[in-house]
């Protein structure tokens, strides 16, 4: 056990004393090249029993209005399951193309689709796993979207996979305005993640008007990642306190990211 | 069900043949492939169940401390390639648990049955503590409220729940019926 614990301190600093082409890093991108395409087809093979299973806890919020109805649906369940899916997959691409032809995005940029393979259960972390790769053009730092909005950005790149880190995540931070702009124009912030999984808007000073309901998108500013106008949230709540400089603003996600499924990331 | 009989039995803790290296590769992998793809979309009371953790907690109470802190080091690598996470810390974790889950079941005078429900949950406790020292260190925020109230308390009841079920399959898997038949003597 001690060569065992030890071996994985030694992998653990290495790991992140190297650099990204450094021996653990290649180890890492050779080993994923062959787990992917499993990961991928575990995804695609239970992908209608993880349907089934959002679509009960959907059904158990609303239990007592269909408790009549539940044996009935029960044994729809499996049948519908497999069509469902199919649906729900031709609704997210539909969603994806519209996203795409409503913006007009700088020139050289193209949408690469990829589907989320595996995600991160850990709470301290919020990331996923897409099956497009340096192979497809995907590179670090490049934004992902679906078809609601920004997913988060591009933090490490193999041959075949990505790895995306959702913005969600306690270390995530988006160049954001919101949108529409008042007089003085969009104010304009950073939306950081958290590690319980809220976002919020900070940076904006207090004398700006923000009011809930207003949305939040990618500001695109000088130097961002990020194309400007990606829809990122609407404004939850607004807090101003006198002794802060900045206003305290809660966004809700327009990305459901429970049900991350099909994404594409925006490659230039 | 015996009261006071350890969970390995002391012809149990040879080395591993080379059919009992694939069955606990084919756990290995099943155990991974299922935390990374599907565990993420199981999520009750805020919480996501832990598949690669409670599949080395049974492996080391059917197969012992030495095969649960290899298996234990191996799920943690696979995990972290799948997910492109830091190399070595799930490793880390995962040795102590299999190791001392094995130790457990090769020592204890506590009736088989409540063996994985028990195990699991020390396990599921310890690993949380240890994965929230590392993400402190690291410099990201751990919030005690949080990791209490939406991390530990949430994972305890989940993972204490599948650790049955798990452990028969894990059991029938490496053993076959006689092993399980032999677990409830």
């Amino acid at each position: 056990m001690a060569v065992l614990l030890l071996l994985s301190v030694a992998l653990l600093t290495a790991y992140f004393r190297e650099s990204d082409s450094g021996v653990a890093h290649r180890v890492q991108d050779g080993v994923l090249t062959v787990v992917s395409p499993l990961q991928s087809g575990t995804a695609t093979l239970t992908k209608p029993f993880r349907d089934a299973w959002n679509w009960v806890g959907d059904l158990f919020s609303a239990k007592s209005e269909n408790k009549a109805l539940k044996d009935e649906v029960r044994q729809l369940r499996a049948a519908l399951a497999e069509e469902l899916a199919t649906r729900a997959e031709n609704e997210q691409l539909r969603a994806l193309l519209a996203f795409q032809e409503d913006r007009v995005f700088p020139k050289g940029v193209q949408l690469v689709t990829a589907r989320v393979i595996a995600r991160s259960t850990s709470a301290w972390y919020s990331t996923a796993t897409i099956n497009a790769g340096s192979s497809d053009g995907v590179e670090v730092y490049d934004p992902v979207v679906n078809g609601q909005g920004l997913v988060g950005r591009v933090t490490k790149v193999n041959l075949n996979a990505a790895q995306v880190m959702l913005v969600t995540d306690q270390q995530s931070f988006v160049d954001a305005m919101i949108q529409p702009g008042g007089e003085t124009g969009s104010a304009q912030g950073i939306v950081s993640g958290s590690v319980t999984g809220d976002i919020t808007l900070d940076y904006v000073d207090k004398n700006e008007k923000v009011e809930v309901g207003q949305y939040v998108v990618t500001s695109g500013r000088n130097g961002s990642v990020f194309v400007k106008g990606i829809p990122i949230g609407q404004v939850e709540s607004v807090g101003r306190q006198d002794v802060e400089l900045y206003q305290s603003i809660a966004i809700k996600p327009s990305v459901d990211f429970r049900k991350l499924d099909i994404v594409a990331v925006i490659t230039r | 069900m015996s009261l006071v009989r350890p969970v390995v039995q002391s012809d149990e803790r040879s080395r591993p043949t080379a059919g009992e290296i694939v069955r606990l590769a084919v756990v290995l992998v099943v155990a991974v492939l299922l935390q990374t793809a599907v565990a993420p979309h199981l999520r009750l009371l805020g919480a996501n169940p832990d598949f690669a953790l409670i599949a080395v907690v049974c492996v080391a109470l059917v197969k012992g401390s030495e095969t649960g802190a290899v298996v234990g080091f191996l799920t943690g690598m696979l995990t972290a390639v799948a997910l492109m996470e830091p190399f070595g810390l799930s490793a880390f974790v995962f040795v102590l648990v299999g190791f001392f889950a094995g130790r457990y079941a090769e020592t204890a005078d506590l009736p088989a049955g409540l063996a994985p429900l028990l195990t699991v949950f020390a396990a599921t406790l310890v690993a949380n503590l240890l994965f929230a020292l590392a993400q402190f260190l690291l410099g990201r925020e751990v919030p005690p409220g949080f990791f209490f109230g939406r991390v530990l308390l949430p994972s305890l009841v989940f993972n204490t729940l599948l650790a049955a079920p798990i452990y028969v399959l894990v059991r029938l898997w490496l053993q076959g019926k006689a092993g399980l038949r032999a677990a409830a003597r």
